[in-house]
């Protein structure tokens, strides 16, 4: 029984230090807070579910869904970001607010603001023994899917020059272009990422839900947005540190919590949040940034 | 091989720098000196395309540079070992290498110019996977300057190297400033320390509030009163 919690609260986590990520990568090299981030994991089941009432074979769809959501990043960049480019913190905040409201109503209205149910593969759904406990094939998928995307991310940073740039980029922007390596370039791959990274995170969200409707993104997201400032924003360890520890303690209160104080649940992690901040005000693993002279 | 004509560049109502005019032959160290805040690293900002100039022209090997975009000029062999080092903290010193020559040479070129730098600065090959905001002073001044190289530049900016630093780490930089002339380098030298600029450089400009008040060769500038009453406390 506590096995099956800890697997919930690493899927869960999983599922936050995905979304975490996405936020801290573009952060970390634009200064800005996508709250349009949500939408992108909205418009990725939207696809999802379009893809399967076409008939598409459910990898098929899934691929697709992914790459819409990394295709719909780049566009938000191209569209409202990039004329924003060196604009103050709030008005790219207020900027990405937009985008965010404006995809809503959108969706709203061009679909439908009710949930649309997915099918989900009858496997999906499923569970298997493990020793003598009974894992969910849903949760156990997830956290596969986070700790590869994780791996896969961290090698890309770490060993290609568009990643090592882009770790430099965080600590100080004009010297990367110094160096020759295209700004334009960095701030693509940076949307792209956090556009893959909120597919990855739709894709698990609609498995658990096995629905989708316009306003999906946003929880998820507003969660997110809160580990990766615990984490320290801007910080990618901080964000996957950040996005775990939310999941862990909102499943613990859930397992925890007697019925009557249940409803007191998100009350109870944000204070836990303000007080991390009020002893690590710059988040539990902070970003760091040149020193400038 | 550089010619700047008629500089100017304001931050917002502040002119910061007015009609300034360089020339650089090729081989050549030419200083740009002054006291803080008079213009000098704006006016390296701007030839290299960091800061946007309100009016002028910058020339680069017969061609056209002004208001090009910093990465394209720094692909026009041009590198700028900014103000203050400007290392990558958080990255190693191989990274940090890396990005140097990443879009100039192709991967087994940029190996082998590598193992150039690290034979010039051997202190930084003990440091290969050390994180570059662990290095000393000098070290990350050793490592802003390989950086730059790594791209093999034809013209080389450097913003104050001797700020900051130990003086007997400031007569290494500048013995290897001197060096690299030797090897074919062309120099454009921004620095504070007048009398230490005077001694390697051919040609030098004074910038005092923005504009040049003296220009010539090094020689003439170390003679001037000007330059002596002002800056050499002479």
């Amino acid at each position: 029984m506590i096995m099956q919690q800890v697997i919930n609260a690493i899927s869960l986590g999983g599922v936050y230090a995905l979304l975490a990520l996405g936020l801290a990568i573009v952060f970390s090299i634009v200064g800005l807070i996508n709250f349009a981030h949500g939408e992108l994991m909205t418009i990725s089941g939207y696809s999802l579910l379009a893809m399967l009432l076409l008939g598409c074979p459910f990898p098929l769809a899934v691929m697709v869904a992914l790459c819409s959501a990394a295709i719909a990043a780049l566009l938000m960049e191209r569209v409202a970001f990039r004329p924003m480019r060196g604009a103050s913190v709030t008005s790219l905040l207020l900027t990405s607010f937009a985008v965010s409201s404006l995809l809503k109503v959108v969706l709203q209205n061009g679909i439908s603001a009710r949930p649309q149910a997915i099918a989900m593969p009858g496997w999906m759904t499923g569970a298997f023994s493990f020793g003598d406990m009974t894992v969910g094939v849903g949760p156990a998928i997830s956290i596969s899917v986070s700790i590869v995307a994780l791996l896969a991310l961290e090698l890309f940073l770490r060993k290609s020059v568009t990643g090592t740039a882009m770790r430099a980029a965080a600590q100080d922007f004009d010297v990367v272009r110094l160096m020759g390596i295209p700004a334009s370039r960095i701030i693509a791959t940076a949307f792209v990422l956090s556009g893959l990274l909120a597919g990855l995170a739709a894709m698990l969200w609609v498995a658990q839900r096995a629905s989708v409707d316009p306003m999906m993104g946003f929880t998820p997201v507003l969660k997110a947005f809160i580990a990766a400032v615990v984490g320290g924003l801007g910080s990618l360890p901080g964000a996957v540190a950040g996005g775990l520890l939310l999941g862990i303690i909102e499943v613990a209160l859930q397992a925890s919590l007697p019925p009557a104080l249940a409803p007191f649940k998100d009350a109870m992690v944000l204070s836990g949040v303000v007080l991390i901040l009020l002893v690590r005000p710059n988040g539990l693993i902070p970003a760091i940034q040149a020193q400038r002279s | 091989m550089l010619t700047v004509e008629k500089l100017e560049i304001r931050y917002g109502e502040v002119e910061a720098v007015r009609r300034v005019d360089l020339a650089i032959a090729r081989n050549q160290i030419v200083a740009l000196v002054g006291a803080n805040g008079a213009g000098k690293s704006s006016t390296l900002g701007a030839i290299a395309g960091l800061i946007p100039a309100v009016a002028g022209k910058v020339v680069l090997d017969g061609q056209d540079i002004t208001g090009m975009a910093a990465e394209l000029i720094a692909r026009k062999g041009m590198a700028l070992v900014p103000e203050g080092r400007r290392i990558f903290p958080a990255l190693t010193v191989a990274d940090n290498l890396r990005l140097g020559g990443a879009m100039h040479l192709p991967a087994q070129e940029a190996k082998q110019r590598q193992e150039e730098m690290l034979d010039l600065f051997p202190v930084l090959r003990r440091y290969l996977r050390v994180k570059g905001g662990n290095l000393s002073g000098g070290e990350q001044q050793m490592l802003a300057i390989a950086r730059a190289l790594m791209s093999k530049p034809k013209l080389l900016l450097l913003d104050e190297p001797s700020l900051g630093l130990a003086p007997q780490m400031i007569d290494v930089v500048f013995d290897l400033i001197a060096d690299l002339r030797r090897t074919g380098l062309t120099v454009l030298l921004v620095e504070q320390n007048v009398a230490l600029a005077l001694e390697i450089a051919d040609h030098a400009t004074v910038l005092a509030n923005g504009e040049i008040v003296l220009s010539g060769t090094a020689r003439e500038l170390a003679d001037s009163d000007l330059v002596r009453q002002a800056y050499l406390g002479a």
